[in-house]
């Protein structure tokens, strides 16, 4: 026991790669599914149990664990968890059985790569999200990119070679700018990796600027904000069903997860400094997301922007510097991993029976399938934050955060919120309500177990945290309590203050 | 006392056992919804005793987060008004549960319906009972989720759909108001609790916020005088007055009995119920009382008279409704709150049994025109003349009461007194004369053109036909309104001081809140003129009209001005939405594809072409040149060499070399053949290796 607790962490990776080592000796592929798939529930099983015995009071990082790996340059393998990554390692490990559940007959073809796949991309996550050490935090990044890659280009849809050159490259363009921060801080720092060190130490303005412009550019790209968006919506619309969920719902957050990790505490007057550009961007792109979701006719491609749209609010989230800010904004990607993902997977549901992607192919859909309908309802009205969904909740906390900020960017940002309710509903009313517009459209299989089962953990989901969001806040409360003092150092203690 | 959370709960478990049953529970949906609506109706009964012998309480739930100094508790506040509209909320659902059960019956999703007005009483009773301005908000908009759920019931219908997708919007557009009045309200108050917030609201009017901080302006404004402007943009929405009101006659697409609940009877009622709940920080802002009062009017005298063009009968009662309820608003803005609650609960329980009658005439016409009979059945009609009477009664008994009068003085409007009552006066009439046209057009002629039921499956094919009769149910219905009705204009003095505590701040100056029923001349008045309309409508009916004059009139552009709804839809359609969404296409095309995509797309082009002439430049003419000179210098040097010495053995090194070479070719033919995954096992194999060399190298 004491080797399972001691080594927590690293055993969470572990299993991933476990499951890939196990799958190698199958051959028959149902057994690899069935592998792939209690590879990711023992993985979620741990990330609970992980979730069970974290201290939420505690402001640092727990279940470290510290082992020299390159001591001639410093390099560490150093992973623990503090209460802003745990809800995204519990994201991650969320998302991963439903995908494997997802591609259960979807994928037909080289059905162990694509496992071994998602096994990968879970494993190389779950250690950015709880690496202490720039350097594996940046070898692990690469790393997560090359099994999205080869899912685009090997199972994806008809445009998949370009949508994939377009995402590794602009993957690449982010990793490099990031691989410049990372060797100009360990220059700049001390040369040493650790983060825990390089916060705790203060730069010169000019070392802040340039090299917080190198991390927020490569965040940037990856979350994605406006003027570097346009990877996302040929990714996610190429991208079979899971690599969908797994681009929209965990790797999209590694930037938000990003600004908060590194951007704040190491270079806290650059974030400030930067803080009102940002924030324009960030509404900039809430409206901006919004209008392109409004113009799609694929549904992929809707679903994609809308991604645009909500992590606007992450980043409006971060830079506002206060509680409800980057609670709210933690809370929203978690909440936009469930239901963007979710609706992922209905759309893929749906493209796994006709093959079309357009919402002009369907219409009516209520009939044929009531009980895909009910679900794809309730996660659409989920995404764009009907007050009771998970969405509302860390909307709201960013905007009460924005309203110390600035008015004028919390009313854009509604309005943000009033589009996304406008393409949401135009889409619904297409896709679910009034008459077939096809043959095809009016005869579709309602959902089977397996599919429904897939959905039914996520409903849970979006429902607990719109109704009850008090036990995921709480996770967070200490860490984000303590990013605040350290980012602000307490100055900024009047500008939250803003009642009596 | 905690037994009142069943209140709410009740509903909410009925409709989550319906969503979990589906389809299981086929034609018995509505015994889970019904045993529940009653069970909650019982209780709030006892609530109704509680508070009138106890006072307000309130009930606390559990805390749903804490966000910094943002704290929101789930709790429940029960107070005077709070129960009235409980008896009034789970009463006409409980009866449109009832009655539901025989109209749709044999409906395909009948289970559906039931659940969801299941769910909407369950969040109408949580928005009444709600003490923190989020749990009102959070009800507020699942209230509206199953108002465009049940528009959109009969979804084949293309303008049901239509109508459903335009309700959520508009709402949503207004609850813009509505959410930023919450943000501002945290923001002044540092709480969302609504008690607390109305006993602070007095002590903070000279609090000022400054909008323009991020700028460096100095843009000040009293957060006190704002925020309920900003929640009566909500209230607009919800309770669809000028100009948000363009929903609530598409709403009708609904099933009749919803059309009885939520769009006459509850839901719309919500933006008074707001008003009046927060009454006591609304006083506070002469300006939003004004604006509350004008666009109360507005939507009182415009829906009436659009109302009086229309031929649908549902569009008509649509209109009635939207113009009642621009009185209860006009009352909020003159500060006669307890007015504006009676009118609410009155016109709560007639419109609910107006349009249940509405629904049972026209089930029997299509009952009649099923069997092939040519005119429509007229059984039903007295009820909904007697509704009828009822319902034009109200206004000049709530316009007219001059309860409010002492107020006027208070908030400064003495001198619009004039106005206000022409307005009033005209109102009245216009209401009776729709009134009694729609009615008396409905029965006494045969519908010309009648509500179709293309998309639904037609009668014959119902597994159960609809047995409609003056029976139990109707007459029921018609007891209850009437001992409602005739109860509370009994005891309008009571009921005034009943209510008195809950509108009234506390610790506030003026004792009598205006309770005092004053001018008893205007109400003769004022039921003169009602009267007079309902005379004038039935001699329009009587009277013989040549058809040169009904063209006439129809031409003039006042006419067709309110015929076309005063073309608030065509704005909307042609300044609104249509432009925003050919900016949507215009961003997309031009900026995303055209500007962003297209720059990343020639960064990567001409990368290329700049290694296409790095290539040819550097590569061919330079290195290769140079590579090609030195490899001639050396084939000229190794002749000269190979004439000067022997080469036998170097030959055969050149053999061996070009073998090895061999080798490695196949062995790259054959690693393409392998699969992806096998390179991926190899190269994790080589990550696994190179780590491992690097550690123990370092």
């Amino acid at each position: 026991m004491a080797v399972l607790m001691d080594h927590f962490i690293s055993w969470m990776i572990a299993v991933p790669f476990l499951g890939i080592a196990t799958m190698a000796f199958v051959r028959d592929q149902e057994w690899i599914r069935r592998i792939a798939f209690g590879a990711t529930m023992v993985e979620l099983a741990l990330s609970l149990f992980l979730w069970g015995n974290f201290d939420f009071t505690r402001q640092g990082m727990q279940f470290v664990e510290r082992v020299e790996w390159m001591p001639t340059f410093n390099i560490q393998y150093a992973v623990g968890v503090d209460g802003i990554s745990i809800l995204l390692v519990l994201l991650t490990t969320l998302l991963c059985p439903l995908c494997v559940l997802c591609s259960w007959t979807a994928v037909a073809t080289r059905v162990r790569a694509y496992m071994s796949l998602i096994l990968l991309v879970e494993g190389a996550m779950i250690v950015v999200f709880t690496a202490l050490d720039l350097f594996l935090f940046f070898m692990l990044w690469e790393l997560t990119m090359i099994p999205m890659y080869f899912m685009i280009i090997l199972w994806g849809g008809p445009g998949r070679i370009a949508a994939g050159l377009k995402f590794a490259l602009y993957s690449l363009t982010g990793s490099l700018l990031l691989l410049v921060g990372i060797l100009g801080l360990y220059l700049e720092g001390g040369h040493t990796y650790d983060l825990l060190v390089l916060s705790e130490q203060t730069y010169s303005s000019t070392t802040q600027f340039w090299l917080f412009l190198a991390f927020f550019l490569a965040f940037a790209i990856k979350m994605p904000m406006v003027p570097f968006h346009t990877w996302l919506p040929d990714a996610h619309s190429e991208a079979p069903t899971a690599g969908s969920v797994i681009l929209a719902g965990v790797l999209l957050k590694m930037g938000g997860y990003g600004f908060l990790r590194f951007c704040l505490p190491i270079f806290p007057d650059a974030s400030a400094q930067f803080a009102p550009f940002i924030l324009w961007l960030s509404v900039l792109a809430i409206v901006y997301g919004g209008y392109m979701a409004l113009a799609q006719s694929d549904l992929k491609k809707l679903v994609a922007y809308s991604s645009i749209s909500h992590m606007g609010f992450v980043t409006l989230g971060i830079f506002v510097f206060n509680s409800q800010g980057i609670q709210g904004a933690i809370l929203q990607m978690f909440n936009h991993g469930i239901t963007t993902g979710a609706l992922f997977l209905a759309v893929g549901q749906l493209y796994d029976r006709t093959h079309s992607r357009s919402i002009q192919d369907y219409g009516g859909l209520h009939k044929p399938m009531p009980r895909f309908v009910a679900l794809f309802c309730l996660f659409s009205v989920a995404s764009f934050g009907l007050p009771g969904t998970c969405n509302f909740i860390g909307e709201f906390l960013v905007l009460v955060g924005t309203s110390s900020d600035s008015f004028v960017k919390v009313l854009l940002a509604m309005a943000g919120i009033v589009l996304a309710a406008a393409y949401t509903l135009w889409m619904l009313q297409r896709v679910v309500l009034g008459q077939a517009r096809t043959p095809v459209a009016s005869r579709l299989p309602d959902l089977n177990w397996r599919e429904t089962a897939t959905m039914i953990p996520l409903v849970v989901i979006v429902l607990w945290v719109g109704l009850y969001p008090a036990p995921f806040l709480n996770v967070m409360d200490a860490s984000v309590t303590a990013l605040i003092q350290h980012t602000t150092g307490g100055h900024s203690a009047s500008q939250l203050a803003l009642g009596p | 006392m905690t037994l009142f959370v069943l209140i709410p709960l009740l509903p909410l478990c009925a409709s989550v056992l319906l969503v979990l049953g589906g389809r299981r529970w086929g034609e018995y949906g509505h015994r889970i919804g019904i045993p529940a609506i009653w069970l909650s109706f019982g209780l709030s009964v006892f609530a109704f005793l509680e508070v009138l012998n106890n006072g307000p309480f309130s009930l606390s739930f559990y805390r749903l987060f804490q966000s910094g100094s943002l704290v929101v508790d789930i709790n429940f506040y029960v107070d005077q008004l709070t129960v009235l509209l409980l008896l009034l909320v789970t009463g006409v659902s409980g009866i449109v549960h009832v009655y539901s059960s025989r109209y749709m019956i044999g409906d395909p999703r009948y289970n559906r319906f039931c659940a969801v007005i299941a769910l909407f009483t369950f969040s109408m009773v949580a928005l009444v009972m709600s003490g923190n301005l989020l749990v009102l908000l959070i009800s507020w908009e699942v209230m509206g989720l199953c108002s465009y759920l049940l528009i959109a019931h009969w979804s084949e219908r293309t303008a049901a759909c239509a109508a459903a997708t335009k309700a959520f919007l508009v709402n949503a557009v207004a609850d813009i108001g509505f959410s930023f009045g919450i943000i501002l309200t945290f923001v002044t108050f540092g709480t969302l609790d609504i008690q607390t917030i109305l006993a602070q609201a007095e002590g903070m009017q000279s609090h000022t916020v400054n909008l323009a901080g991020w700028l460096g302006w100095d843009l000040q404004i009293h957060p006190v005088t704002v925020i309920p402007l900003l929640f009566f943009i909500g209230a607009m929405g919800k309770s669809a007055q000028i100009p948000f009101h363009v929903w609530l006659p598409y709403a009708m697409e609904a099933p009749t009995p919803v059309s009885a609940l939520i769009h006459a009877a509850t839901m719309v009622n919500a933006g008074p119920f707001l008003l009046v709940r927060l009454s006591p920080l609304i006083m506070l802002s002469p300006v939003a009382m004004t604006a509350i009062a004008i666009i109360g009017a507005a939507t009182a005298l415009f829906a009436g008279l659009v109302s009086l063009t229309q031929s649908d009968i549902k569009k008509i009662l649509a209109y009635s409704t939207i113009s009642q309820i621009g009185f209860m608003i006009m009352a909020c803005g003159l500060g006669a709150f307890v007015v504006a609650i009676f009118h609410l609960l009155a016109h709560g329980c007639y419109k609910a049994f107006f349009f249940l009658s509405t629904g049972n005439a026209l089930q029997s016409v299509q009952a009649a025109r099923g069997h092939g009979e040519t005119h429509p059945a007229s059984r039903g009609t007295w009820p909904l003349y007697g509704g009828a009477f009822l319902l034009a009664c109200l206004p000049p008994f709530i316009l007219f009461s001059g309860s409010y009068e002492s107020l006027w003085g208070v908030t400064g409007f003495a001198s619009a007194t004039v106005g206000f009552w022409i307005i009033g006066l005209v109102t009245v009439f216009v209401t009776s004369v729709y009134l009694f046209r729609s009615v008396t057009s409905l029965f006494v002629h045969a519908p010309r053109t009648y509500w179709t039921t293309s998309g639904q499956p037609a009668l014959e094919e119902r597994s159960i036909h609809p047995r409609f009769v003056d029976g139990p149910i109707l007459g029921g219905l018609v007891l209850a309104t009437v001992l409602v009705g005739v109860t509370l204009a009994l005891f309008w003095s009571w009921f005034a001081g009943f209510l008195a505590p809950a509108v009234i701040p506390p610790g506030a100056s003026s004792g009598a809140g205006g309770t005092e029923a004053g001018s008893p001349v205007w109400i003769p008045v004022a039921l003169g003129v009602a009267f007079a309309g309902w005379v004038y409508a039935y001699s329009l009916h009587i009277r013989p009209r040549p058809e040169g004059s009904a063209s006439d009139r129809k031409k003039t552009w006042l006419y067709v001005l309110f015929w076309n709804k005063g073309y608030f839809d065509e704005f909307y359609d042609a300044y609104l939405v249509n432009p925003n969404i050919q900016l949507a296409h215009w961003l997309w095309r031009v900026i995303d594809m055209r500007l962003i995509d297209r720059a990343i797309h020639s960064v990567a082009s001409h990368s290329v072409l700049f290694a296409q002439w790095l290539w040819r430049i550097v590569d061919i003419k330079g290195i290769d040149r140079i590579v090609v000179g030195i490899g001639q210098q050396s084939v000229g040097l190794s002749r000269w060499l190979w004439q000067v010495v022997g080469v036998g053995w170097l030959e055969q090194k050149a053999d061996q070399e070009g073998s090895r070479v061999d080798v490695a070719g196949s062995f790259l033919q054959e690693a393409e053949a392998r699969t992806i995954q096998h390179q991926l096992l190899v190269m994790i194999l080589w990550l696994v290796l190179a780590t491992g060399t690097l550690y123990l190298l370092v």
